[in-house]
């Protein structure tokens, strides 16, 4: 694994999602910056076969799976050039071929979802396995529950993944989930649970590569909690709650600064290359930029096509 | 002197909550068998259920009105049951007196 | 001249029925799979799936806990990625449970990707009143009516529930199945060669010249005992039985309605935004005013299982023939 290329696919995340956000008329978006080392360390732990599902805050998986930056631009804009032709938007960004089975934007809609897939896999004899991607928010709704039930029982190759960015919206993790850790939600179905810092992305990976074997080998579901912080608030459409303090701090536990400062006491990122990966993905946002806004809104027809 | 009565008719039996037509399923014996009081003789198929016919009283089965397989409302002949093994079987089955008979539904 | 070839018949119970499309089908397309609370070795809440577990085995015959949101999550889930699952929710009141993953995702799920995805999941539930009481009894057919995406059957007799339930395993997309408890009992003929219902085509259950009754499920038998009665009464009443609400096969209530004047519309669901009223309205869109319309359902109240208060709530032949009375008085 190409540490310098986790670091990469981070520092694209952050650069697409500032892009979006410098430009008022992108309207409402999900965005996870501060989340990157999630997507990304358990993107680098699937394989091209493997499926991913998330939850509606899908860009960075999204970015981090592979999908052409310009292409999920065009989705998040309703362009027709997006992969579901702009139908999906945001929140619902999907491209099945390319292992992202898709983002489903109802808190906790695709656990329940993603056993299914995994179901199918197993049944159809795939070697693939599933990862799913959800907040600590889906973690208080019975489809949690109902999916670690059914994935213990079927030993389905899942791997759930809870990127605990410690809200919902404006509610504090602890008003809302009783347990200590969330992966102890795991344990009474017998499935194995984890909790890592989710600013560390090789902390994701290690973790995440260990359930995907796991899952790959019939060994069944696994449950990792990633700890993690949220940048900016729920939404570019919502007030954040949390004080400026409250948001400094978050932001001083940077997965980027983490990783970029590890890879330079170790010599692998001189400040050149460094420089160059950001001129790199700069490049590739501007890029994405013009992809995206070159491509068409979908004609009014399109309203009634792909319906039954 | 003799009996008048030595022929019986063995009814589908009922009421059965729900059902107005059964299936055949299985008769447990041949033609000529004699059936025992308490004895199995016919099982019966409803939509969600097994219809087990006894024997109420002594003897002969000398006919099949209704094969397995064959679909009989409630209150319809299924077979002829006598209590010798020679008795004549009647042209028509009017007058024919019921057998005795018990059912459960399994 | 060579002789017309003597179509064979086949007489199976209604739950048989549904076991033979399955039985069939799952020969025929190893990716279809049953899911639900007592399919397996029991066989069906109502014996409909009795024999398949032997059959096929228990990965494709899959008992599963009581978690109806769930279920039908798995199912949407595993159809979108290459699979045919049937997941039988045994009464209609518990596919609430169910909807989110229904509505939100199998119904909208080829939409949404622009095409990349199917779901071609079966929902298959059992609805209607039957002593049950308030939450066991509900027809909410109408409700998935609405729903752009979903198609919805209902069929009302045996041979319909194993052509129906073929085509269902056939389509493309997610489908809810709709047998109601009282159509267990019955038995029916079908050809002993297989034969598959089309979605979005009625048939006519009676010819009549003086109304048309537009019913489907149960109620058909309880138009047709209203029909016999208005019979003695010289009122002769058509009677279509839908079999199909989503597509709705208007056609059909156009061409019978516009003969016979006068319509009723029959469930055993509510009435206020039931199957009726879209009928009413897309009759009355095709026909103008020509045509006199009128509407039976349950009564506007919870279905109770005491026995008077549940004869009280859903239709019956008598209500049937009031309403029918009314509406030629009119």
């Amino acid at each position: 694994m190409d540490r310098v290329l986790l670091l990469r696919s981070m520092m694209l995340i952050r650069a697409f999602e500032a892009a979006l956000l410098r430009n008022p008329g992108h309207g409402f978006q999900l965005l996870s910056s501060g989340e990157e080392a999630v997507a990304v360390g358990l993107c680098a732990a699937l394989t091209a076969d493997d499926q991913l599902l998330t939850s509606g805050r899908s860009i960075g998986p999204a970015l981090a799976r592979g999908l052409d930056p310009g292409r999920v631009l065009a989705e998040l804009l309703g362009k027709s050039a997006g992969p579901c032709q702009g139908k999906g938007g945001r929140g619902h960004i999907a491209e099945p071929s390319a292992g992202f089975f898709g983002a489903h934007a109802v808190v906790g809609g695709n656990l329940t979802i993603a056993a299914g897939v995994a179901l199918a896999l197993q049944s159809l004899g795939s070697k693939a396995i599933v990862a799913c991607l959800f907040g600590d928010g889906a973690c208080g709704g019975g489809a949690l529950h109902e999916t670690l039930n059914i994935a213990a029982l079927w030993k389905l190759p899942l791997v759930l993944v809870c990127d605990n960015n410690r809200y919902s919206v404006s509610t504090p993790r602890a008003a809302a989930l009783a347990p200590e850790y969330l992966s102890d939600i795991a344990k009474p179905f017998g499935v194995p649970g984890q909790t890592v810092d989710g600013m560390d992305v090789m902390a994701v990976l290690e973790a995440a590569r260990g359930f995907v074997e796991l899952a790959r080998s019939g060994g069944g579901p696994s449950f990792l909690e990633c700890v993690s912080f949220r940048f900016s608030s729920h939404s570019t459409a919502t007030r954040d709650t949390r004080t400026p303090a409250e948001l400094d701090a978050a932001r001083s536990h940077c997965p980027i600064e983490l990783m970029a400062g590890r890879l330079a006491a170790e010599g692998l990122l001189a400040p050149d290359v460094r420089a160059e990966l950001e001129h790199d993905v700069a490049e590739a946002v501007s890029a994405a930029a013009s992809f995206a806004e070159a491509s068409p809104f979908p004609d009014p027809s399109e309203a009634l096509s792909d319906v039954a | 002197m003799e009996k008048e009565q030595v022929i019986y008719q063995l009814v589908v039996p009922g009421p059965i909550e729900d059902v107005e037509e059964l299936r055949v399923l299985e008769w447990h014996g041949d033609v000529n068998q004699e059936f025992l009081v308490d004895e199995l003789i016919v099982e019966l198929e409803t939509h969600k259920a097994i219809v087990e016919v006894r024997a109420g009283q002594r003897g002969f089965l000398r006919q099949v009105l209704g094969e397995a397989g064959s679909w009989e409302k409630i209150g319809k002949p299924l077979a002829l049951l006598s209590d010798a093994s020679d008795e004549a079987i009647p042209a028509s089955l009017d007058g024919v007196a019921p057998l005795l008979a018990a059912f459960e539904v399994m | 001249m060579s002789r017309e070839p003597q179509t064979r018949v086949v007489k199976l119970f209604f739950r048989e029925a549904i076991a033979r499309a399955l039985r069939e089908e799952m020969a025929r397309d190893e990716r279809i799979v049953i899911l639900g609370q007592d399919v397996g070795s029991f066989g069906g809440s109502y014996k409909e799936f009795l024999g398949l577990y032997k059959q096929f085995g228990a990965a494709r015959v899959r008992d599963t806990p009581v978690a109806e949101a769930s279920m039908v999550g798995v199912g949407a889930g595993a159809a979108a990625a290459g699979l045919r699952p049937i997941v039988s929710i045994t009464y209609m009141d518990f596919l609430m449970l169910g909807l989110d993953p229904l509505v939100n995702y199998a119904a909208k799920a080829r939409y949404k990707t622009g095409g990349q995805l199917r779901v071609p999941l079966i929902v298959k539930t059992t609805a209607g009143a039957k002593g049950q009481g308030v939450a066991h009894s509900q027809c909410l057919e109408a409700w998935l009516m609405s729903v752009p995406g979903l198609k919805v059957v209902a069929p009302s007799t045996p041979a319909d529930a194993y052509g129906l339930m073929k085509s269902a395993l056939r389509e493309s997309g997610p489908v809810v199945y709709v047998d109601h408890k009282r159509l267990f009992p019955m038995a029916g003929e079908m050809p002993e060669d297989e034969q598959i219902t089309p979605f979005g085509l009625a048939k006519y259950l009676r010819r009549g010249a003086d109304v048309t009754i537009a019913t489907y499920s149960h109620m058909t038998q309880v138009a047709l005992a209203a029909a016999e009665a208005l019979a003695a009464e010289g009122v002769s009443c058509e009677i279509i039985d839908l079999r199909s609400l989503a597509p709705l096969d208007l056609a059909t209530v156009c061409d019978s309605a516009g003969r016979t004047g006068a319509l009723l519309t029959l469930e055993e669901g509510q009435i206020v935004c039931g199957v009726g009223a879209e009928i009413a309205f897309r009759v009355r869109e095709k026909l103008g005013g020509a045509v006199r319309i009128d509407r039976v359902g349950a009564l506007a109240a919870p279905v109770s299982s005491n026995p008077v208060l549940e004869a009280a709530c859903v239709p019956d032949s008598a209500r049937v023939a009031r309403a029918i009375r009314g509406l030629l008085a009119a």
